[in-house]
């Protein structure tokens, strides 16, 4: 277990950030906001913490700290700026977004290294830190899909007018997804950059956002089980892969483009229909099998009640 | 004055390339991702073709043009009509168009770096050349000069059908409601299938003209040039044919000028600093009309 721990120690760092980034962006999608600024706050976070450790020689959780602060402000600013915009005008904008950003880091001079980038950043970021994080960070996303704030997130995305009628206030709830998606992208980017040790104008950008989306696309995009899924996979699908060779890429764009049309609700989607589809046929058949029995004994209650369940 | 044709040959590969984006976007609600890799693949197959021998313009261009509907057609078959068969919201099927456009953008991409080992490609081995003219002191190749002939004849041709022909109204018709449209009798599947035809030939023909004019494309040109058609059609609006063709040559115009006042490394900048600007001042674009409601 620690041999394969130790061994595949990259692979379980890029899965913890994938997984932060394609939350950036499932979050704001489970509240109907298609935005990918967790995507540029993850470009954000990246430069930021690069620039935080090695021009003002700060520790790993300040860094990480200020970092997600920053790009939750940034991000929520520019939710704030795009908040009229809807469907795939808004998820456009914040691709700009995200461009714009590694133009910036391209022209940023000795801030941000121009097309080099930043490197050797060191720093006394621990592997117990990352763990810790990330656990904090799926512990919240888990809880905000329960009981009544999780009603009113599915509320907000299925029909926000509907939502706005039942005194919702949907414009705080999608300014909140945004603010969320940027510190969520920037603890991702700062936590990169601190195991990485270096960035440069390529490994942000619009790759980014295709992994983001592939990610919780095939995974799923209604719950964060779905993000774990898509983050696994294509974390560690690459290293398969490498058996395929050069066909890497193709294999990835077949995987995707099948995804898209196949599974619409992603691999977590299929899991909860089948399971879903089984209970129902298991209570069906179990109603079935019943003798009916006489009137007015108490066996009836529980078999009505299986009944309705069956119908819902 | 240099500048200014620079700006018409670039807005007219920008026209080319947007037209036919806009077209698929404005009538059948797809936004095709993959077109930039479509105006890629349709090159490179006229590239291996020359392989076999030298061939005249005309058949370069024919091949390019013959690929890019066939590829377009194909996808929209094997996967944007899955999509909708399947989306049970029309928000749900927008999302999947674009995500499968970006998968499905990665396979011919994959293709062609493998082949060319992402090195650029050209059509030196036709029997075309290019030429340059000196008129006064202006330079004007050849190919810029046809380029931008034939993006305004085809631009023109474009959207006097759309606006004349029987064919265009019922196009324009499934662009503002689907459902009505298919009840008064329109196709709406044979319709769609021809516009992807159109849309693909018109990336096939702007990939070889642009090769042409550029001497050689990398395999990621494609993706470039993808986002710079998105600002062509948010900044003239979706669905305006006049929106484009200015779109193209404000976009060229911007980026020319930029090119001319820095160093070069911002004019990546101008298209994604455009589409940010237009988004939030007009979300509609500049000759867009209000929405459609839909319901």
């Amino acid at each position: 277990m620690s041999a394969f721990y130790f061994t595949n120690l990259v692979l379980i760092q890029a899965t913890m950030t994938g997984l932060l980034l394609a939350l950036s962006v499932q979050v704001p999608l489970r509240m109907g906001v298609f935005s990918f600024a967790g995507a540029g706050a993850y470009g954000i976070g990246c430069y930021a913490g690069a620039i935080l450790v090695l021009d003002y020689e700060m520790g790993a959780i300040p860094t990480i700290v200020l970092t997600c602060i920053g790009t939750g402000l940034v991000v929520l600013v520019l939710g704030i700026l795009i908040q009229r915009l809807n469907g795939l005008y808004l998820a456009m904008a914040t691709v700009a977004f995200c461009l714009i950003i590694s133009v910036i880091a391209i022209n940023g001079g000795t801030l941000t290294g121009g097309s080099t980038g930043r490197y050797g950043v060191i720093s006394d970021f621990t592997m117990g830190g990352m763990f810790a994080i990330t656990g904090v960070v799926l512990l919240l996303v888990a809880l905000s899909e329960r009981g009544k704030l999780g009603r009113r997130v599915d509320a907000v995305r299925e029909d926000p007018e509907l939502a706005a009628s039942m005194g919702i206030n949907v414009r705080r709830y999608r300014l909140t997804a945004f603010a969320v998606s940027g510190v969520l992208g920037g603890a991702a980017g700062a936590m990169n950059i601190l195991v990485r040790s270096a960035v440069s104008p390529l490994d942000i950008g619009f790759p980014l956002i295709v992994l983001a989306l592939t990610m919780i696309i095939v995974g799923g995009s209604l719950s964060w089980k779905g993000a774990v899924v898509g983050a696994l996979i294509f974390t560690w699908l690459p290293d398969v892969l490498a058996v395929v060779g050069q066909w890497q890429e193709l294999i990835y764009g077949v995987i995707v483009a099948l995804a898209a049309v196949l599974l619409p609700r992603g691999l977590y989607g299929i899991y909860v229909d089948t399971k879903r589809g089984v209970q129902r046929k298991r209570r069906e058949s179990r109603a079935a099998e019943k003798p009916q029995p006489p009137a007015g004994e108490p066996a009836s209650v529980p078999a009505g009640r299986l009944e309705m369940e069956a119908q819902s | 004055m240099q500048d200014v044709l620079s700006v018409i040959s670039l807005g007219s590969i920008y026209l080319l390339f947007a037209l036919g984006m806009s077209l698929t976007w404005g009538t059948i609600d797809i936004l095709n991702f993959s077109h930039g890799s479509i105006f890629m693949f349709s090159t490179f197959t006229a590239y291996l073709a020359l392989g076999s021998g030298a061939l005249p313009f005309v058949a370069v261009v024919a091949i390019a043009v013959l690929v890019g509907a066939a590829l377009s057609v194909a996808i929209q078959v094997l996967a944007f009509e899955q999509i909708i068969k399947r989306a049970r919201t029309k928000k749900n099927a927008e999302m999947q168009i674009l995500i499968g456009g970006i998968g499905i953008a990665i396979i011919p991409l994959a293709i062609a770096q493998h082949h060319t080992k992402s090195n650029p490609f050209g059509l030196r081995d036709s029997s075309f050349v290019v030429d340059t003219w000196l008129v006064g002191d202006l330079r004007i190749t050849n190919i810029a000069a046809m380029t931008a002939v034939i993006a305004v004849a085809l631009w023109a041709a474009l959207s006097v059908w759309l606006r004349r022909s029987r064919h265009g109204l019922a196009l324009r018709a499934i662009g503002v409601d689907a459902e009505v449209a298919a009840l008064m009798g329109v196709d709406r599947r044979k319709l769609a299938l021809g516009t992807m035809a159109v849309s693909g030939g018109l990336a096939g023909l702007a990939g070889v003209l642009f090769t042409f004019s550029l001497g050689a494309i990398t395999p990621e040109s494609g993706d470039t040039l993808l986002v710079k058609a998105f600002a062509v059609i948010i900044l003239g609006g979706v669905g305006s044919m006049l929106g484009v063709a200015f779109g193209a040559f404000f976009l060229a115009a911007c980026e020319v000028w930029v090119l001319t006042q820095t160093s070069g490394s911002w004019v990546e900048a101008v298209s994604f600093g455009l589409i940010f600007l237009v988004l939030l001042v007009r979300p509609a674009g500049v000759f867009g009309r209000k929405e459609v409601r839909r319901t």
